[in-house]
């Protein structure tokens, strides 16, 4: 058992069979990964009926390659066409857009690879030191942390939209209205569903991000016109040779403690079910933003500001795995999907998966290890010519990504209203750009607002109504409400003068 | 000349008519509907049948998941489709029939369906923390405050046989619901954020004694007869109408099929409840195949329906 079986799980995957699935992994991972609005969840949805066929070491290696591979794949079309290909990525373009405008794609790029796979890899190695006192941890939190996570998510959102607090609050506000929508999981009453059968499990997500994210950043690339690139930048690149790559790869390496802080941060809300990898990033891009001293440059092309959401993006994976581990419970929509394939093969998921289903477990942890860098690496050397997509005339990119995207979501259940919710919300989140709301407020408050309504009420139950009492009972709870407090504040603190007041005091 | 041939073939089908049904399902290929994604119970079973009913009827089957509307929507699809044998779904019983009887409209009236079979039975366990000093339904009741349970959903079917059971054993509960899985629900009697849960036996084997960690302890199972060794049964305290609340995994297909299409099918799923690769899967995973024909299949869910038409109250409050 451990390292025994870890070491045994990597010569296994060198078999020729095993390889092949996870490559095609990495392929189908990258792809769906590249593609707006579907990610690994779809991608593994639609792969269920496929690895019933298989053995379920093999399911395991090709579930592994596609969760280990889209959160690069989605980074890249964040980076090139400000649509983010998977939820997570959103945060990636904020700073990863604008570096992509200016030229400086390629650079985005590489680090965007490299902090994918070293994060990727750090997960990984945290989980394995977190398997001992997997048990533990998954019991430490209950509802309570639940719902200051979800608020210290949404703290972090309203301090992060400088200078439009009131915009991104109203966009957060809506955001909730939505996550609201469909059946009350505490009354069974349904709410906001105008009768309609189609809303009673709630607006869907899949649709919903594919809209606000690629629909409406098409339409605004469609008006505009022209290609991504700036016509100024766009001569001056072409002088250039398409590099910064390797000047990217050092980046990362050059600013490690973000890599690190992102990294360890995916880990943890990784861990907690729910929450996943859209709350990971951006967390961990405003508390990298926040308090860097050039903050300033962040959101007008800072690397760091690529770095920090990518390293958290596939440093979840590892971290959705401790409850796994330790109860059979998944941490994210993947390893949901991924467990249902165990099922699928006879195995039934519980609290001594780990011990019963070694091979499974170690085989899925090898090959998300394989695919962070092996999609890395592929990233790295087609880089150059995925840059070559900032200077395609909008005309042909704009057809390609809507086709594509809206039969994606079409696919994953079979539902036109799907295609019509996508569709719906693609031109509000054009309206949103177009008087400058910020659309990742609206996409947190909407994946966190179900968790919080939920985790709140449940508390209220649990602490027979004294929910501040019960909370400040509970260690990891206080802990939270200290970081919430704190991430409210800082930006006033900020402003005091300190060095002043301190100076005055001696 | 072609719409005389045409004619002509219509007559000699028509004359034909029966042997042609009888030749059931040589046409086309089965669409077996699941309400749910892949991925999920209802999604498993369907799969693992398939294979073994493609082998029992001689035609291929085709497992589609049309998901929605709390399994609402998959029972529409089939309820639209032709009743020739074409088209058979699977059904979250008695999850529908709550619904049903709560007054919820689901586009599709339960008494309609044509029912086939019956292909697994779960039963309910009543477990508290291994360590709570808790080892009696009375001592869980007679706590001074109100029992806490947890649950997935208000309208799951645990939710509501909590709330039923707990109303007929007149104790005073709260059913903390929101949970993700069933798997969350028990790991929060075992955190201690609540006092209890009700769950699929098969589902809290995993941490009872024994069978699993040893993390809870069964005081109660809702069946006739004893289900576990020396836990009480609900005949034991006395209610035996508690063993009416079972999971089942109900086969159905459109309103008006033939007796000889449901007899063929009927038969097909029987075949595959038996077939090795089915039987061995069951026991891995802990399902309990207990397969029942067409005929006590609609008597079930007659039962079912009148069964929890009694306490429609009781399953239409929450918390």
């Amino acid at each position: 058992m451990g390292l025994d079986a870890l070491f045994e799980a990597f010569l296994a995957v060198l078999n020729g069979g095993s390889l092949l699935f996870l490559m095609a992994g990495v392929l189908l991972g990258l792809t769906f990964g590249v593609i707006p609005g579907l990610g690994g969840t779809t991608a593994l949805a639609l792969l269920i009926p496929v690895t019933y066929t298989l053995e379920p070491l093999d399911a395991m290696y090709l579930a592994g390659g596609v969760m280990g591979a889209t959160s690069f794949g989605g980074s890249i079309s964040a980076i090139l066409l400000n649509t983010p290909g998977t939820a997570p990525n959103a945060a990636t373009t904020f700073d990863g857009y604008p570096l992509a405008r200016q030229g400086k794609a390629g650079l985005a790029i590489g680090a965007s690879a490299t902090a994918s796979a070293l994060g990727g890899l750090i997960g990984l190695f945290t989980l394995l030191l977190f398997i001992p006192v997997a048990r533990e941890v998954v019991l430490s939190f209950g509802s309570s942390e639940f719902f200051l996570l979800t608020i210290l998510g949404l703290a972090a959102i309203a301090v992060s939209v400088k200078g439009k607090l009131l915009r991104g609050l109203i966009a957060a506000c809506i955001g909730l209205l939505l996550a609201f929508t469909g059946a009350n999981q505490f009354t069974g009453e349904t709410r906001f569903t105008g009768g309609m059968n189609y809303l009673w499990d709630g607006i869907p997500l899949v649709p919903a991000l594919t809209g606000l994210f690629a629909i409406s950043q098409m339409i605004e690339l469609a008006l505009k016109g022209g290609s991504v690139a700036d016509e100024e930048t766009r001569s001056a690149a072409e002088n250039m040779k398409i590099t910064g790559v390797g000047e990217g790869i050092l980046a990362v390496f050059k600013h490690w403690p973000v890599l690190l802080r992102g990294s360890l941060i995916g880990t943890v809300i990784g861990a907690i079910p729910g929450l996943g990898g859209t709350v990971a990033s951006f967390l961990s891009y405003s508390s990298t933003a926040q308090t860097a001293k050039d903050r300033d440059t962040f959101g007008k092309g800072n690397i760091k500001g690529v770095i920090a959401p990518e390293a958290a993006n596939n440093a979840k994976d590892g971290g959705s795995l401790i409850p796994t581990v330790a109860f059979g419970i998944p941490g994210s929509a993947e390893t949901a999907v991924f467990l249902g394939i165990l099922v699928l093969h006879g195995i039934e998921p519980g609290p001594q998966i780990l011990l019963q289903n070694e091979r499974e477990i170690y085989g899925l942890i090898v090959a998300l290890t394989v695919s962070a860098i092996g999609a890395s690496v592929l990233g790295l050397i087609f880089a150059r010519f995925l840059v070559l997509i900032t200077r395609i005339d909008v005309n042909i990119v704009v057809p390609v990504v809507v086709t594509l995207s809206l039969t994606g979501v079409y696919v994953l259940e079979g539902r036109m209203a799907d295609v019509a919710v996508a569709t719906i919300i693609g031109i509000f989140g054009y309206l949103m750009i177009r008087f400058d709301y910020p659309r990742l407020t609206l996409v947190i408050a909407f994946v966190l607002g179900e968790i919080a309504e939920r985790s709140y009420h449940q508390v209220r139950l649990i602490s027979d109504g004294n929910v501040l009492e019960y909370m400040l009972g509970r260690p990891i709870s206080v802990i939270l409400i200290v970081a919430t407090i704190v991430t409210f504040f800082l930006p006033a603190m900020r402003k005091i003068p300190w060095r002043r007041l301190t100076g005055s005091a001696s | 000349m072609k719409k005389i041939l045409v004619t002509g073939a219509t007559a000699i089908a028509l004359t034909v008519g029966g042997a042609a049904q009888a030749e059931f399902p040589t046409d086309d290929n089965i669409t077996f509907v699941i309400p749910y994604s892949p991925g999920g119970g209802f999604d498993t079973i369907v799969r693992q049948f398939a294979p073994a009913l493609e082998t029992a009827m001689g035609t291929t089957v085709v497992p589609e998941n049309i998901s929605g509307a709390g399994g609402a929507r998959g029972g529409q699809a089939v309820h639209r489709s032709d009743p020739d044998g074409y088209t058979i779904g699977i059904y979250n019983i008695p999850g529908l029939t709550v619904n049903e009887v709560t007054g919820r409209d689901q586009g599709f009236k339960l008494d309609e369906v044509t029912w086939i079979a019956n292909l697994a039975v779960a039963t309910y366990g009543l477990a508290v923390a291994v360590d709570s000093g808790i080892n009696s339904v009375e001592d869980l009741c007679a706590m001074g405050q109100p029992t806490k349970l947890s649950d997935t959903g208000a309208t799951s079917t645990a939710s509501v046989t909590t709330r039923i059971t707990f109303g007929i054993l007149e104790c005073d509960i709260v059913d903390v619901t929101g949970y993700a899985g069933s798997n969350d629900a028990m790991i929060a009697v075992i955190s201690g954020e609540v006092n209890a849960t009700i769950k699929p036996i098969s589902s809290l084997a995993k941490y009872l004694d024994g069978s699993g960690t040893g993390d809870l302890k069964l005081i109660l199972t809702l069946t006739e007869d004893e289900a576990v060794t020396g836990v009480p049964s609900a005949t034991d305290i006395g209610h035996p109408e508690l063993a009416k609340f079972t999971l089942n995994r109900v086969i159905g297909g459109p309103p008006g099929m033939t007796t000889e299409v449901v007899a063929a099918i009927e038969e097909g799923l029987r075949a595959a409840s038996e077939d090795p690769s089915v039987t061995s899967w069951a026991d891995g995973a802990g399902i309990s195949l207990a397969f029942m024909g067409a005929a006590a299949t609609a008597s079930m869910m007659d039962d079912l329906s009148s069964f929890y038409e009694q306490y429609k109250d009781l399953a239409a409050t929450a918390e």
